[in-house]
């Protein structure tokens, strides 16, 4: 518990640590700031307006739904124009629609939460993923680099022990901040919608919603701090994390792509991992397809998806992986 | 009384692409009795920090056995840890944290009480100077600090690897005092440096170590006594008859252009009794006892046979090596 105490200190103690939290701070500033200077509550005579507009644009889609059904059937009334509708009607159908046009939409200038709630929280989890990374890999890889491992290790001749109350510290660190960042950042955002803009509907669909996003987020940002953890023990500095993640970028995100594209190779976003991380985030990630429809007739829908499953079981794979590298490394190193 | 540290045919060979195999420790034996204050000497490479390293379990010994305190090295060090004071080389610290800082985040993770911090920082003389950032310190006052942390836990034994490492003169003495004053507690000391006349001054037992292998060992009264020849400077006004006198009395002597050096001299009333029967009168009469500089350059820095491997107890072909049974106290070995 003791040991705990101290590399809890000693995280927070670190400069690169407070830095990475003042950054936080300060972008969660300007952005509620940013939000709240640029909303404003509707008047009584801009949701009149907007609830218009929105039953104005259902009734839109209602009738070309029903134009589409007409045509598809040969029920056009005579001397209608034979329009483009493709023979499946259902993509027009509006009770088929994720979502149907609320008067919210029609509201500029006015900040609603439940509309911004999942991308300010998307913004929030890509910051904590960073944030973890960075703390991740500084705080052991500056220990590894400077001594302080070796200092640590005089006091505590146990070196999966020391290793392990590391990772686990940060862990723990990342997660608590990550809920408390987390749970201010969106309590703010809902004072914002209450005071200066609308709260939206705010149902239970919504708050189930949001609560799978930011759940889905925190694993990733704990991912992402193991990684930059176990990256930069395994090459003993901090830079060895930063250096793998850009080498990786440009190599396989950029290079290898770039290959598989010209070589025609069969759905290439499955073999990156940015493609798992936004299959993650959002459950779901739908990819353009260049191979398919080839020989198909009839509807043909040229995409092909991510699901979270997958997705989750490469990026925890990865992880484990490298994770169990570093501490196996790190038994047996020579610590000179 | 059982030996306080114990290595008995420590092995370490360090691999690298860029400089291949190297052999750091070739079958080192170190025996440490409780209340020693022990000198380890050798030239730079000659492998003392790697020894200490692996005794300390920072380093993977290939072959040999250690125990420190009783508990066998590695395996057992935790249990031993907390009696064990150790600096290697010289650590690093947080250039951020302050003295006092960074030494109570290793009481925290080593379990001693926080209040010893202060006794530490004053054992070291640096209480007034313990709330200043560490990277505002002078390189004698962080040689200082690791000083301090390895006090912290009012250590058995303490380990010190180049403790005077960028101490001014006036640093060095008062490291000289703490070591003394720690040796009269009844704290076991070993003391790793190249800084001869303090090891002389300071340490009661020596160990000499060369290309990895021990070349002497024991008292530094009795490792010096092992190659004291006996010899006397002798200023005389005609030097070249008098030359001739002591040689024909039996006693080597060699010639120098003020003086003569003469060899083999139990009694050196012998000398004056020789000479002065003969008319000559003796100006000065000096007795050149050798010195730990002059041993250890004997044995470690000749360097003129690199082509010969040094070898231990008497079995090599060019180098005087000598050693001594710590249990026993009387010197086996001589010229080889």
């Amino acid at each position: 518990m003791n040991l705990v105490r101290a590399e809890l200190e000693r995280l927070g103690a670190r400069r690169f640590v407070q830095l990475m939290l003042v950054l936080l701070v300060l972008a969660f500033g300007v952005t509620a700031s940013t939000t709240l200077a640029g909303s404003h509550q509707p008047t009584a005579a801009e949701l009149t307006d907007a609830r218009t507009q929105a039953a104005e644009s259902r009734r839109q889609m209602d009738e070309v739904y029903q134009r589409c059904v007409a045509q598809v059937n040969g029920n056009l009334p005579p001397g209608s124009e034979q329009e483009d509708f493709p023979a499946d009607c259902s993509e027009f159908d509006p009770v088929l629609q994720d979502r149907l046009p609320v008067a919210t939409d029609f509201l500029p200038g006015v900040f609603v939460f439940s509309q911004q709630a999942e991308p300010l929280l998307y913004f929030l989890i890509a910051f904590l993923a960073l944030f973890g990374f960075l703390v991740g890999a500084s705080y052991v890889g500056a220990d590894l680099n400077s001594g302080g491992v070796v200092n640590l290790l005089l006091w505590r001749p146990r070196r999966m022990t020391v290793l392990g109350t590391k990772l686990g510290t940060l862990m723990g660190a990342v997660l608590g901040l990550s809920l408390l960042a987390s749970l201010v950042y969106l309590a703010t955002f809902w004072v914002i919608g209450q005071s200066a803009g609308l709260p939206g509907q705010l149902d239970g669909a919504f708050w189930a919603g949001l609560g799978a996003v930011h759940a889905r987020g925190l694993v990733l940002v704990l991912l992402t701090s193991v990684l930059g953890f176990a990256l930069a023990t395994l090459g003993r500095h901090t830079s060895a994390a930063l250096g793998t993640v850009a080498a990786y970028a440009v190599v396989w995100e950029l290079g290898a792509r770039l290959v598989m594209e010209i070589v025609d190779t069969a759905h290439p976003d499955r073999f990156m991992l940015s493609s798992h991380v936004g299959a993650w985030l959002s459950g779901r990630l739908e990819f353009w397809d260049a191979s398919a429809c080839a020989s198909a007739s009839g509807f043909c829908e040229r995409v092909y998806a991510l699901t979270w499953q997958p997705a989750l079981a490469v990026l925890l794979g990865l992880t484990a992986l490298l994770a169990v590298a570093a501490f196996s490394v790190f038994r047996r190193r020579d610590l000179i | 009384m059982s030996a306080v540290i114990e290595i008995e045919g420590l092995r370490k060979t360090f691999n690298s692409v860029r400089h291949g195999r190297q052999v750091a420790v070739d079958g080192f034996d170190l025996t440490v009795g409780p209340g020693e204050v022990h000198g380890f000497l050798g030239p730079n490479g000659s492998g003392k920090t790697t020894t200490l390293r692996a005794l300390l379990g920072l380093v993977r010994a290939d072959g040999g056995r250690m125990s420190v305190l009783g508990a066998p090295s590695p395996t057992r060090l935790a249990q031993v840890a907390g009696r064990v004071g150790a600096i290697v080389e010289s650590p690093q610290f947080f250039g951020n944290f302050t003295g006092y800082r960074t030494l109570r985040l290793l009481a925290l993770a080593g379990g001693v009480p926080v209040s010893r911090v202060d006794e530490a920082l004053e054992q070291v003389g640096l209480h007034d100077r313990g709330d200043e950032r560490v990277k505002g310190y002078s390189l004698g006052m962080k040689q200082r600090l690791a000083v301090a942390s390895a006090l912290l836990k009012n250590p058995e034994l303490l380990i010190l690897d180049e403790p005077a490492n960028g101490l001014d003169p006036a640093g060095i003495r008062e490291m000289r005092d703490l070591t003394r004053s720690l040796a009269d507690a009844g704290v076991t000391v070993l003391i790793s440096s190249h800084i001869l006349a303090e090891i002389q001054l300071i340490c009661d037992h020596v160990t000499i170590i060369s290309r990895g292998r021990r070349v002497a060992s024991g008292r530094v009264d009795e490792v010096l006594a092992g190659f004291d020849r006996h010899e006397f400077l002798v200023r005389v006004a005609e030097p070249e008859r008098a030359a001739e006198l002591l040689r024909a009395g039996g006693l080597p002597v060699d010639v120098y252009s003020d003086h003569l050096v003469v060899g083999q001299v139990d009694d050196p009333t012998r000398i004056s009794r020789l000479l002065g029967e003969q008319g000559l009168w003796v100006r000065e009469l000096t007795s050149l006892r050798p010195d730990l500089e002059s041993v250890f350059l004997e044995l470690t820095g000749d360097g003129a046979h690199p082509e010969v491997p040094r070898q231990v107890d008497g079995s090599g072909p060019h180098h005087r090596v000598m050693e001594m049974d710590a249990g026993v106290g009387e010197v086996r070995g001589d010229n080889a």
